[in-house]
């Protein structure tokens, strides 16, 4: 029974993660695991506090050094590269891990505060943590009576 | 810095089922005549969080995961699974032995090879 507007939301965001599944799937460059292709590595999750949108990306091997992180333009840029030579001497039986220059750009959900922003790495996780700029944070507006 | 990470050998693991649901981890497999490598990534895993086990001809890798807390997300692509991936050891390999350690989530096993099955050179003298 259609009781309103919005009765339909549930069922297009179902056909639109199907649609995301699919163009996974009929990807041009599919065939070439997701690992090896500098577009998409590495894996990012965002995720938005009240006060910041903190970026995590999975950069297993990579210390300190081995990540650039820039803020510009309102986009994060995260550039480096992975290596994974098999050591010298050594047969190769198995290769999952490819070695992968990458440069990602994420076009940031709102307007940020750069001088804060802060990176750490630990165990093969970048955190990027982008504070909100402060004129873009929620404001209570005091409603005076006359 | 990379941390040791103490291999379970044959004795009663740590926990049987160090982790619940778990993704595999890739791998890479490398050998040379004294040992063989294998390195796997898993990244938000620390070192005392990595278990490493030997039991019955069986080599089993597992970690587990920090958690990312619970903030709305924008944008997901991967999942923060725990990993765990196991393989059978080969033969010539001196289980006794293998030794693992965790750098960056990425852990590196050694598997030595037993003194026996190393290549030899067998002289040959003229008879």
């Amino acid at each position: 029974m259609l009781t309103g507007w919005r009765d339909f939301d549930e069922a297009l965001r179902t056909i639109d993660r199907l649609h995301r599944h699919i163009d996974v799937v009929f990807d041009d460059r599919a065939g070439v695991p997701r690992g090896w292709r500098r577009e998409t590595w590495p894996a990012v999750n965002v995720v938005e506090t009240k006060e910041a949108f903190v970026y995590r990306a999975e950069v297993p091997g990579l210390g300190e050094g081995d990540v650039v992180v820039q803020v510009e333009d309102g986009a994060l840029l995260l550039r480096g590269e992975r290596k994974t030579e098999a050591p010298k001497g050594y047969e190769v039986h198995l290769r999952e891990r490819a070695p992968v220059a990458f440069a990602r750009k994420f076009p940031l959900p709102g307007r940020v505060d750069a001088e804060g922003v802060t990176a750490t790495m630990k165990d093969g996780i970048l955190t990027v943590t982008l504070p909100k700029a402060k004129d873009t944070l929620p404001r209570q507006i005091a409603v005076k009576a006359l | 810095m990379s941390d040791t990470i103490a291999v379970q050998n044959n004795g009663v693991a740590r926990n049987k089922q160090y982790v619940q649901r778990a993704i595999t981890p890739p791998v890479d497999v490398f050998e040379n005549a004294d040992e063989v490598l294998v390195v796997a990534d898993v990244p938000g895993a620390a070192s005392d969080q990595i278990d490493v086990r030997v039991e019955n001809g069986t080599l089993t890798l597992e970690a587990r995961r920090a958690e990312e807390g619970a903030a709305p997300a924008v944008a997901r692509e991967y999942d923060a699974a725990d990993y765990a991936r196991t393989f059978r050891i080969p033969a010539g390999v001196d289980a006794a032995n293998i030794s693992a350690e965790a750098k960056n989530g990425t852990v590196l096993v050694r598997l030595p090879k037993i003194a026996a099955v190393k290549p030899r050179k067998i002289p040959v003298r003229a008879g």
